[in-house]
């Protein structure tokens, strides 16, 4: 009748919050996302054998997730030398926004973040908002740490233009690439 | 002027995200007290990720259908990693029950306490509506005073024939409510049909049913969990006392007996 405390039944439903939020910034549908959850759900109850006590549980079901938005999307890109062709592309409307307050702001860093790759969205999602380790989000996303690295430094630059954070205007020196 | 030192878009993100090494951060924090631009773009990274975070933080609520499902689906492994955990045998119920007792009735209520409503008092359908006397009728079918005299004399464990062998009253445990009333947990069971999982408390010199609870037939000591969920519950709502010991409950008989 009674089932350890901490099984994975129970960090599951807790952690729904974040495994849906994390699903959004993949798929940005709603019922896409609902999807992946439940999947995500029974595959961990399936394989709950597989999760490591010690470990990071988050990243463990992200890493679910992950896959299985992969699965769904059949991108073949998951790591190696392709891994940028995403972010190439450059977003325009940075311009012309250097005041905001602090609610616009917070409504245009979604935008912002929508418009973006989602290799970049993920990757924020991880490390910003559900505060991975590089590391943890490197096993996540299963590219390498440095993978990570220039991806975030990158959206995060991206995400100040575009929502005005920290304009500076002429001080920059960061290395353009 | 010297030339600043410079680091790289990702060692200064990895600085302001705390993940850098002790040796660079050192070397970061020098060059931040002399170079402003240098400032200018460690806070970029610290501002970028405080504002992702505020932006997503709380997560929003997951609809209702999901989590419902999710729900449904955790109770699911549960069940099938263990086949027999919708139905409990009153034996190992009771044990469990007894050994909880010895310490407190407190129970987590908030899950029980829907089933006790779910269950319906389903036992107050065989005899007196809810909150009434219970009078002379007959809970499981049987007469409240031949019920009553074994409650009057049986000791937690015993079992008793009753109507001529044609049911059986089977005393689980005795313990005191809060207003010290002196009350008692007792199995009903007739040769065929459901059985009853009953509370009975001495009030004004007369044994009162204050909770039964169908057990669905079965007959043969099985009754799902959900109806002792429901005594539990009950029995955690009325704040009942211990169990009491087989020498407090001989002692507290006879002083009702008085």
């Amino acid at each position: 009748m009674t089932s350890p405390p901490n099984d994975i039944g129970d960090q599951l439903i807790a952690f729904l919050p974040n495994m849906r939020r994390f699903a959004l910034s993949l798929s940005r549908a709603p019922d896409i996302a609902d999807d992946l959850v439940q999947q995500a759900c029974e595959r961990a109850l399936a394989n709950a054998a597989s999760f490591e006590p010690g470990t990071r549980f988050d990243a463990w079901i992200f890493r679910i997730i992950r896959n299985l938005w992969i699965d769904r999307t059949r991108r073949q890109k998951t790591a190696g030398p392709s891994e940028d062709v995403y972010e190439r592309q450059d977003l325009v409307g940075e311009d012309g926004q250097q005041v905001v307050d602090a609610r616009q702001a917070l409504t245009s860093v979604k935008e912002a973040l929508d418009a973006m790759p989602e290799e970049q969205r993920a990757i924020v999602m991880l490390v910003c908002v559900d505060d991975l380790s590089y590391r943890d989000a490197a096993e996540v996303l299963g590219v390498p740490i440095g993978t990570v690295m220039s991806r975030l430094a990158r959206a995060r630059k991206r995400l100040a233009e575009m929502t005005g954070i920290n304009p500076a205007p002429g001080r920059s020196t960061g290395a353009r690439d | 002027m010297t030339e600043p030192m410079i680091f790289d878009d990702e060692t200064l993100m990895t600085f302001a995200d705390g993940e850098l090494d002790e040796a660079t951060t050192l070397a970061v924090e020098r060059a931040m007290e002399t170079d402003d631009a240098l400032m200018m773009r460690v806070a970029t990274f610290m501002e970028t990720r405080a504002a992702a975070h505020a932006a997503f933080t709380p997560a929003e609520p997951v609809p209702a259908a999901l989590e419902e499902s999710v729900r449904g689906m955790v109770e699911r492994h549960r069940a099938a990693a263990q086949p027999t955990s919708n139905v409990v045998s009153l034996g190992a119920a009771r044990t469990k029950r007894f050994a909880f007792a010895q310490s407190t009735w407190q129970l987590p209520l908030a899950a029980s306490l829907a089933t006790a409503i779910a269950a319906g008092f389903i036992g107050y359908q065989l005899g007196q509506g809810p909150g009434s006397a219970p009078a002379d009728s007959d809970p499981g079918g049987f007469s409240n005073a031949e019920i009553a005299s074994v409650l009057d004399s049986a000791a937690s464990g015993d079992e008793v024939a009753i109507a001529d062998g044609s049911g059986r009253v089977r005393m689980i445990s005795s313990f005191k409510e809060q207003s010290g009333a002196l009350c008692r947990e007792y199995e009903v069971d007739r040769s065929a049909g459901a059985s009853l999982v009953a509370v009975s408390c001495r009030d004004d010199g007369e044994w009162a049913m204050r909770f039964a609870v169908a057990a669905p037939a079965g007959g043969d000591g099985y009754a799902p969990a959900s109806s002792l969920d429901a005594l539990e519950a009950y029995l955690g709502a009325i704040e009942a006392g211990p169990a009491l010991t087989a020498d407090e409950e001989r002692a507290a008989l006879s002083e009702a007996a008085r």
